[in-house]
Order: structure tokens, then sequence, then C-alpha cells
């Protein structure tokens, strides 16, 4: 199967990001949920894993949504694995592709997190080169997603939704707007989240997405740790409703990656953002500015 | 300011070296203190790798425990943190570390226990290739056969010890039958492979082990044989090259020049 013969964008539609255990489960019963979303860095060496995906792909337009570009990571970006990732995305035909703006690779160690950048014009300048070296060897856009952040360094001069428009601005590229990760980077920052919507070009975003936190306590204070563990907190449904209202209705995407619970739930909530999309969609007026 | 190469190497070293206090310069307070937020991104790393670790050695930390496997692995990590971001890759030197590491010395078969589940876990992951056309290796001349190099099966590995690992691995397996298990029971030769959607963990005699492990290694079939006869002199090496056939183990060779 080749690139072009993929579905393009998903529909504006509610879907779920498929991990190991849900696969046997959703490929006996394929349930009619409207798109897929998986980690590349999963399937890479190919074997069992990829043949299901495969066989997934048949009946579902898949996503994919990459940890391991390390895009903000100073130096060269890793040759290798973007082959992987282009050989699999030849494979598979994803409707979407995207990353992070985040950093994980620093002197050969890759430390399997999202770890925070600092906003200047020098990192500005890094990930906006990867990003296009990216897209060109791809031959197709991708989506930046926004990160969960716990810290903010001293020397950051710009503010993170203005430092992803520049970066759409130069590359071209969409964003992928995480409501859950604005939610907990504004609380643990001290940020405002609706002004943080408001400063995201509308027309860039391409994908959502959903997902649960945890509340920690640490040296006394309440921290919230985006983990992925549990269903999406009324506030981040709150949020959602705000950024539906400013972006209309984009695809969305309901991620649990700790604590995995039964198909059906994870399922369940995909619905409820379903409901809330097509609400946007018959409230139509939006203000999707160009 | 640091330049976007150096605050990355700090920062590093602020997770893994517990060498903070360069980076920590750099990180705003904002009510809760640069320390309490590093440590937050320290926690994330350590213990995600370390849940990966445990089940790529699931047998290994059932035997020393999972707060002790947890400390080997903090420990690990640290030393060797994972260069590439497919994580199924990584652990390939966690039974090396461990043969080193001083608090796991009154356990001296747990690093042949790591080969032994780095051996399963990679059959389980890598992709599989056809093996080699019997008709291919029926048409090589008589003479050639002592010079050959093979290109085995990809989900291979041979794994050997003075320790009885495997009755020690099936013991842990879920569902397995307790049983006593008695470390002098001797040593063991392995061959690990997938099978269907399985990964099968076979017992060979030490000559059988010798010809495969030799070949896997990239020996010509003339010194795999030697190692055999090495072993066991009165083998009978047709039959354990025909075997090596029927087993399907080959899936390309060279002529050695």
């Amino acid at each position: 199967m080749s690139a072009t013969s993929g579905p393009g964008r998903p529909d504006a539609r509610a879907g779920i990001g498929l991990r190991a255990p849900h696969v046997g489960e959703l490929l006996a019963t394929r349930p009619a949920v409207p798109w897929l979303e998986i980690h590349p860095e999963n399937y890479m060496m190919g074997g069992a894993a990829l043949a299901s995906l495969e066989t997934a792909r048949r009946d579902y337009p898949v996503s994919f949504h990459g940890v391991g570009l390390s895009l903000g990571s100073a130096g060269l970006i890793d040759r290798r694995h973007l082959e992987r990732l282009k050989t699999l995305v030849d494979r598979i035909a994803p409707c979407l592709v995207s990353e992070h703006l985040s950093w994980s690779t620093s002197g050969g160690a890759y430390l399997n997190h999202l770890l925070p950048l600092p906003y200047t014009d020098e990192t500005l300048a890094v990930v906006a080169s990867h990003i296009h070296e990216v897209q060109e060897s791809l031959g197709q856009s991708i989506l930046i997603e926004n990160p969960s952040s716990y810290l903010r360094f001293r020397h950051s001069t710009i503010p993170e939704p203005e430092f992803l428009a520049e970066l759409a601005r130069r590359t071209g590229c969409g964003l992928l707007c995480d409501v859950n990760n604005i939610y907990v980077t504004a609380w643990n920052l001290g940020l405002d989240a609706i002004a943080y919507l408001g400063a995201l070009p509308t027309a860039t975003v391409g994908e959502m997405h959903l997902a649960g936190h945890a509340r920690n306590d640490a040296d006394g204070q309440t921290i919230l740790i985006d983990d992925h563990g549990s269903r999406v907190a009324p506030p981040v449904w709150t949020l959602y409703h705000e950024a539906l209202q400013r972006f209309g209705p984009v695809p969305t995407l309901v991620e649990w990656d700790t604590d995995i619970p039964e198909l059906s739930v994870l399922l369940a909530e995909a619905c409820t953002a379903d409901g809330l999309l097509e609400a946007a969609r018959t409230r139509g007026g939006h203000a999707r500015a160009a | 300011m640091l330049a976007l190469h150096d605050l990355q190497r700090v920062f590093k070293d602020g997770l893994l070296a517990d060498d903070e206090e360069t980076v920590l310069a750099h990180i705003a307070g904002d009510g809760l203190g640069p320390r309490a937020r590093l440590a937050l991104y320290r926690h994330h790393v350590l213990t995600t790798l370390t849940a990966t670790l445990e089940s790529a050695f699931p047998v290994v930390c059932q035997l020393v425990d999972k707060r002790f496997f947890a400390y080997a692995a903090d420990a690990f990590i640290r030393q060797h943190p994972p260069a590439r971001p497919c994580l199924v890759e990584y652990g390939a030197i966690f039974s090396e570390f461990l043969e080193g590491f001083p608090p796991c010395q009154g356990h001296p078969y747990l690093p042949d226990m790591a080969r032994l589940e780095w051996a399963v876990h990679q059959a389980a992951q890598v992709a599989e290739v056809r093996p080699l056309d019997c008709a291919r290796f029926d048409a090589i001349p008589r003479d050639d056969l002592p010079s050959l190099r093979f290109s085995m099966d990809p989900t291979l590995s041979y794994v050997s010890s003075p320790w009885p690992v495997d009755k020690i691995w099936r013991a842990h397996q879920e569902g397995a039958e307790p049983a006593e298990l008695d470390l002098s029971a001797g040593g063991t030769c392995l061959e690990v492979r997938r099978v269907g959607d399985g990964v099968s963990v076979r017992v060979l005699d030490p000559a059988a082990y010798a010809l495969r492990h030799a070949l896997a290694v990239g020996a010509m079939l003339e010194e795999a044989a030697g190692a055999a006869l090495t072993v066991a002199p009165s083998v009978d090496l047709i039959g354990a090259i025909q075997k090596l056939l029927q087993d399907q183990i080959f899936t390309d060779f060279t002529l050695s020049p």
C-alpha cells in the first residue's frame, strides 16, 4: 500500500489510542470507532505487533503519534530513527503523523520522556530545522503537540503557544492541541489555560488530544501529572468545550496509557468526545479564523 | 544563558548522575522549587525504564523481588540509559551489568537467567525472515560445503549455563506447577526461537549446541563441525547437519573465499 492511497485526514470525530492490551479485542470485535492512533516506535521491530497493526489498518484509519524523534535536541536528528519511521509510514499510510515539542536525547542517551525546552530563538531555529527535515523525508506535513510541563526555564523568552504558532508559520506544520496538556501545564506553571488556547492560531490545529491526569502532592503543593491513567477530568472536558468553540470540530483522540481499563471504558470516553464534536458541528457558526 | 546543547547535557546529568546543582540554576521556582520539579522528571524516566526492564526480565524480577530489581534497574539505567527510542531493544547488556553488580554476587545464576530472558524477549520481537530454500543448498558443490557460512533465523539465540536456568525459568512461568529447584542439578545448553506465536526454549545436547552456536557466531561449517567434535568425538556429524536443515534454521549462506 502506498502513502497516496491513505485516507487523508480523519473525519472530525473521536478516535482512541490503540495500546497492546486492547489489540486482540479490537481485532476480534471491530468496534465502530472512527480512527485509531498508535506510537510508531512500538511497531518498528516488525514481527507480530506490525502484523496486527496491518490487520487493524484494513478497517480503520490509523494515525502515527511519534514519541522518539526528539525534535528539540540540539544537534542532528537521529537519521536511523527517521528512516524507520519513514519505512513504517510507507507501509501503513497513516492518516496523520504527529510528534512533540520536546526533547528526549542528549549525548547518545534516550531518556524516555518528553522533556521541556527553553523557549528561545535558538530553540526555535533548532526545532524548525528538525521539523523541516522530517517533513521533507516523509513527504508530508506533520502536527506538533504541546507538551505537559512541570517546570519552566528562567531564560525562556517566548510563551509556549506563540512558540508553536511561529513553528507552524516557519515550517508549515500543523498543531496537535493536547487539551489535557494545556490544563496540566497551566496548573503546574501558573498560566491561564483559556488565554493559552486563545493564542494558538486556529487554522493550524489539525487534531486534539484528551486524557486523564493525576493529582500529586509535591512539597505540600498539588502538581498535576500527565499520566494518561484515568478518565478525562471534568475541567479538561470544560476546556475541550472551549477549544471546540474556538477551533470548530477537529479530529480528537482519547489516550489511556497507565492503569489501562477495559476497551469499553476507553470507547465510552471517545463517545463522550464524539457527542461534543457533534454538537460543535451542529452549532456550525464557529469562528475558524484563517 | 546556556546554549541548548549544554542545557540538555546538564539536564541529563541532573536526571541520571544526581549532579543537580548546575541545571537547577536554570529552572524557575514559580512556587514549587526547582529541585522538586526536576525530581518529577527523574521519577518518570527511572520508573518507566524500570518497567521496560521488568517486562523484558520478569523471571529475574521474581527471583530477586521487585524492590531489589528496581534498585538494580536504577543503577543500570543511570549507567547505561537507552541509546535509541525503540525500547523493546533496551536491556541487551543487562545480563553483563548484573554479572558485575556487587549486590548480585550471591545469585551467580542471575546473569544467565537474564541472558535467557533476553533471548526469549528478542525471539518474540524481531521480524521473521523466510528460511533458506533447500534446493539452493542441494545445488552447492560438495567440495564447497566445509567453507560455507550461514545466516540464521534472526529469532534464534543460544544460551548455555552451568546452572539449570531452563528449569528455573519454566518454574516461574504463569501457571507453572510449583517445583523444588535444585541449583546443583547441573548446567544446560539451550536453543531459543520463535515458533508460531510463541517462543520455544529447547534443551540441546552439548554437541548439537556447539555446532549450532558456532554457526550462529559466524563460523564456517567445517569449523563448527570441529567445535562439535571437540565436545563429543563420537558425534554423528552428518545426522546433526541434516537436523539443521530439517529445523530450517538457515535463511541464507555465503561461500568463504
